[in-house]
This record gives C-alpha cells, structure tokens and sequence, in this order.
C-alpha cells in the first residue's frame, strides 16, 4: 500500500520542514527555560556541595549567610573544633566583588576560606588549590582570566593559581577564592581614611578577624544535628546541617524564583501544545479535498486516519530534533547556567508525541467528518 | 494531442466473456426518492424515479442546474444515502429503504469509477500512484497493479506520463488519468460529472469518443452528468433531470 503521508510530506518537503523547524524552535524555547529552571536549582547547592562540609555555623538568630547577613568571629572556629566528633573546621566568608578585564566589569561571588583546612575548591579544573596565605586567587573559567594572569583587587594584586569550572553562587554569579585573611581584608578593612575617622569617633578597633560562617567537618557516624543541637546549647551561634542549610538555600532563596520560571515553562509548554495541534488541524483541513477525493474512491477511514496520524507524529519528533539542535546550539549563550539533561528531553518527547496524537485527533475527527459528495462538482 | 490507441489489455481487463452479456443489468433504480430537510424545510430533490443501465451503455444525465443531477450520481454511487426506493448494483440488492451493505466504501472501491470535472488526481501522489491507489486498497498484487496502470495509461496515450505529478499535466492529460483511474478497479460502473466542462472542444469531444469507446471494449456501464448538449449523439441513452423528476428521452436519429 502506498504510504500517503509520506508522500503528502514529500510532495510539500519544504514547507512541512519548515513548519517542523518553527514548532522546533518552539519547543526549543520549551527545553531552554526547564534548562534555566535546572540550572536555578542546581546553581543554587553548587557552592553547598562544593563546601562538603556537614555543618554551618552561623550568627546567632540568623539563617546564615546564603539568607541573612551573618558575621561571627573567626576564633570560634577553634572552639567548635574542641567539640567531640568535630573533624576540622574552616571559617570561610562570603561577598559580592565586581573584577575588571579589559575594562570590561564582571561581576563574581567571592569566597575566602582557610588555606589548608578540609575545604578547598572541588571544581578546580586547571592549575593548583591556594597554597599562599596571601594574594592568590582561584577564578571560575567564565571570567575569562587566564591561569598566571595578575589581577588587582582592593589594594592588592592577585595572581590566578586555579580555574574552576560551572563553580558558581546560589544567585548564579561565578565564584572567586581567595584565602581567608585577603577575603576578610576585602569585606572588613576599611579604607584609611575610614579608620581616621572611626578613630575620632572613638571606635579604634579595626580587626578583620571576623568570618560570615565556620563550616565543619564531622567523624564518621556522628549524629550532625544533635551536634548542631549540642554546640548551639554551649555558643551563641546558630547550627545547621549541610541539609538545613539547602533547605534554607532551595526553599527560601529560590523558591518563587523557581516557581516563576517553573510556571513560565507550564505555560510555554501549553502554548507550544496548543499551536502544534492547531498546525496539525490546519495541515489536516488543508487537505479537505484530497480526503474528500480519498474518501469517494473508496478510501476506508483506516487509510485517512493512518495519513494523518503519521504526519502529527512525523511532524512532532522532527520537531523535538529541530528542538534539541537549536537549544544545544543556543545554551552556551545564555549567561547563567543552563542544564540540558536527557530525561527532561525524553519527557518533551513523550509530551510531544501525545500532543501530536491528540492534535492529530482534532484533525482526524473533521477529516471523517468530510462529505465524499463534496469532491464531485468544480 | 495524443488519441486512444486501441485496447490490448489482454492479461488484466476482463473482456469477451461480459461482453456477450450487454443486455445485463447494472444500474437498477427503483422509485429512488431523495429528500433533504425535514418538515417545512423538506426538498425533494430526486421525486421517485426509475431506470436501469445496462452493461456497455453509456448513458448521459441530462438537466439544468440543480435539477437533481448530483444527487442522483451520488445516490448511484453510494455516496449519498437515498431517502425511498431499491438500488441495485451490479446484481446486489444495495440500498432498500436503507443501506442493505455494510461498508459502502468497499463497494465504491471494487465495482464504481468516478471521473470528475476537475480531474481530481491526488497532487501528491504522481500518475502511476494515483492509478494504483484503489486496485492496491483493493490487496491487488503490487506488480499487476503497476503493470496494469501502464498498460491503461498506453491505452489513453499518456503512457510517458507514469512518474508525473498532476501539476505537470496538461488539462487533458489529466483527465485521461482520471479515466485511467476510474478502470483501474475494473469497474462494473463509470459515474462521471462534467468529465469535459473543463478541457476545449476538441479535447471534450475526444475525451466522449474515448468514454464511449471504453464502454463497449470494456463492457463497463458509463453514466456522464453533462450540460453539453454537443455530446448527446455520443450516448446510447439520454436521461433528463428536472425538478427532480427523471425522465428518458428519445434520442433524435440523426
């Protein structure tokens, strides 16, 4: 038997491929923003993950420096270190930093961390960890430094050591590291005209000594959160457990912004569904005619149905490839981190199919409601 | 302009046996009535009429224009559901106060042939497709389907045409592969409405000339819709249609 929706297809190659490619881009759009929502989500535990440590402590009364500001003094370290079955710690600080290369702004989340503790970046992809307790720097490859290349900061010159890579903030900005006296130099010096002025006003300290958070590590087998129990009924400190603190990070931070993209994806995901099933019911009514003749020949509805249906489907996978080429060709363009995975491609496909099938219905359900008599006459 | 070459079908169109049978009935209508609408909006369009085709006929529907013409084509063809009256096609009791088949479709396919006014080829299927399309709806082996498609193709003179597709047929190419595909299913039965409105005299003329060779060399029953009264001493029979009434008329010897 002759394949008719093959046929029709090749009888009409461009304008069904081009149809294809434009429904493609659709769904492209579609694979994109659930690729901005995973990498909402993802980038927020990034820095989480990269941290491996099994708890935070943070300021009293606050949720820690992912959510509120938190400072804590960098001595407390060595206190939450006496605790049994607490490993090691690191007093590590956060802050927001704009670089500049090429006199081009780029703007970066800054983490300084004890050189030598348990914590150094997992995500170093090129040179070394910081081994120097001063003016080293590990940048995220999307900065564009290059390892050696020298970088001023502040008051001082930084070389970069290491390159991270996909090492970004819970806000999607890429990350620095710096060691933790030139971080905390960074966020609590203040300029030397500031100190005069503090000075005549009476406040003479100006100690950098202080952190946004102490990270733990804990022995194996110990229970986090009686320890986070036991060490906030001893300091004036808040605890969390590594999964508190994401928690904190997914639910809190990123949730409405998740939520958002996740709703703008529903409705994309609707629209797209909607326009393909009208593209397959136009194609369907845009042979009102040949159906009619198909019909009056003898056609049986299996034949009619068959040719439609193939099409829909035909229509849709060619679709979900064009799809999938042009999110791929497109995702490393966009600034934040886009994930593609495949099994939220499966999950278009799957989608796709069934609304190609339904759509394909719509047409289906006119196609046999067409009069035979109707190809007789003009 | 190509002609009709003469008819060498001799391994796949049936011939001398049926062509002993003329006399055969094809065609039998019985106070066929069909009414569109209900109650005050009721239109009789075809009042109660009688007549019977016989095998190798050709016979013309006569009448001006929404006369009944198409109702009672497509009332023939099984297309159009009567609303009174017996249908029989080819022997078999069709329609008696309703449809007595089950599939009306599958009679169209294995014992009708439509040709139409606008040829009405398939656009994306090309010649040789088109032709085959009914015979392999109808399992016809492949092979024989092809072969016999270009056998009929040869017949009418457009055998170069094979792999076309109707876009790049002339008007009267075209219509001759609408009448190759109307035989492809060896038909009992030809309907055709207007096969020559659209094509010029001389094309009209010889697209009858070879509708009416085809019924006698093919013994196939041929009923043409036609508003052409040049056609008329090309049939053996004329039916009239007026206000739904059909009525035979005597043909004028000339």
């Amino acid at each position: 038997m002759i394949n008719l929706a093959q046929r029709d297809i090749t009888h009409s190659l461009g304008k069904f491929l081009t149809t294809a490619a434009g429904v493609g881009m659709l769904l492209g759009v579609v694979l994109i923003m659930i690729g901005v929502y995973r990498g909402l989500v993802d980038d927020a535990n990034i820095l989480l993950k990269d941290t491996r440590a099994d708890l935070w402590i943070v300021q009293k009364d606050t949720l820690g420096p992912f959510a509120e500001s938190s400072r804590i003094h960098e001595d407390v370290k060595n206190q939450i270190k006496a605790f049994n079955g607490v490993k090691d710690v690191s007093a590590v600080t956060f802050q927001s930093l704009q670089l500049y290369r090429n006199n081009q702004a780029i703007r970066v989340f800054a983490m300084g961390y004890d050189v030598g503790s348990f914590y150094t970046p997992h995500l170093l992809i090129e040179g070394r960890p910081l081994i120097a307790e001063h003016f080293e720097i590990i940048v995220d490859k999307k900065t564009g430094f290059k390892l050696h290349e020298t970088i001023f900061i502040g008051r001082d010159i930084f070389t970069v050591v290491g390159i991270t890579k996909d090492a970004v903030s819970s806000s999607g900005d890429l990350m620095v590291y710096f060691s933790l006296p030139d971080a905390q130099k960074l966020q609590f010096l203040s300029s030397n005209e500031q100190i005069r002025n503090d000075r005549a006003r009476g406040n003479k300290d100006t100690s950098t000594t202080t952190a946004n958070a102490i990270i733990a590590t804990l022995y194996k087998g110990v229970n986090g959160s009686q320890l986070a129990h036991e060490i906030e009924q001893w300091k004036h400190v808040k605890v969390f457990t590594q999964e508190e603190q994401s928690t904190i990070l997914t639910k809190n931070l990123i949730e409405r912004s998740s939520k958002q993209i996740g709703m703008f994806t529903v409705i994309l995901l609707l629209v797209a569904s909607v326009i393909i099933s009208l593209i397959i019911y136009t194609m369907t009514m845009g042979k009102i005619k040949e159906i009619a003749i198909l019909k009056l020949i003898g056609a049986s509805n299996a034949v009619i149905v068959k040719m439609i249906v193939q099409q829909s489907v035909l229509l849709g996978v060619l679709a979900f490839l064009a799809a999938n080429l042009f999110s791929h060709t497109l995702v490393d363009l966009f600034p934040k981190r886009t994930i593609l995975i495949s099994s939220d491609a499966l999950m278009l496909l799957v989608i796709v199919t069934i609304v190609s099938v339904l759509g394909s219905l719509f047409g289906v359900r006119s196609a046999l409601k067409i009069d035979p008599a109707s190809a007789i006459g003009g | 302009m190509a002609y009709a070459q003469p008819l060498k079908l001799t391994l796949l169109v049936p011939l001398e046996d049926e062509m002993k049978n003329t006399s055969q009935s094809v065609i039998k209508v019985e106070q066929l009535s069909k009414t569109y609408g209900k109650g005050e909006n009721a239109v009789k369009a075809i009042k109660e009429c009688s007549f019977e085709i016989f095998k190798g006929e050709t016979v013309a529907l006569l009448g001006p224009s929404g006369s009944g013409k198409t109702t009672l084509i497509t009332m023939i063809g099984c297309i159009t559901e009567p609303t009174h009256g017996k249908l029989t096609l080819d022997g078999e009791l069709i329609y008696d106060q309703k449809w007595r088949i089950s599939d009306t479709r599958q009679l169209r396919r294995e014992k009708i042939g439509f040709i139409f006014q606008s040829h009405n080829l398939i656009p994306f299927l090309n010649v040789e497709e088109n032709i085959t399309l009914v015979p392999l709806m109808n399992q016809t082996n492949h092979l024989i389907a092809r072969k016999k498609a270009k056998e009929l193709l040869d017949y009418l003179g457009v055998g170069d045409k094979l792999s076309a597709k109707p876009s790049q047929l002339s008007g009267g190419q075209s219509q001759r592969v609408a009448i190759a595909r109307s035989l492809a299913n060896n038909p009992k039965i030809i309907l055709a409405d207007e096969p020559t409105a659209a094509l010029d005299g001389e094309r009209a003329l010889s697209v009858m000339h070879l509708l009416k060779k085809l019924a006698s060399e093919q013994n196939v029953a041929i009923v043409v819709v036609t508003h052409d009264e040049r056609m008329i001493p090309l049939f053996d029979r004329i039916l009239r249609v007026n206000d739904g009434i059909v009525s035979e008329e005597t043909k004028q010897t000339p």
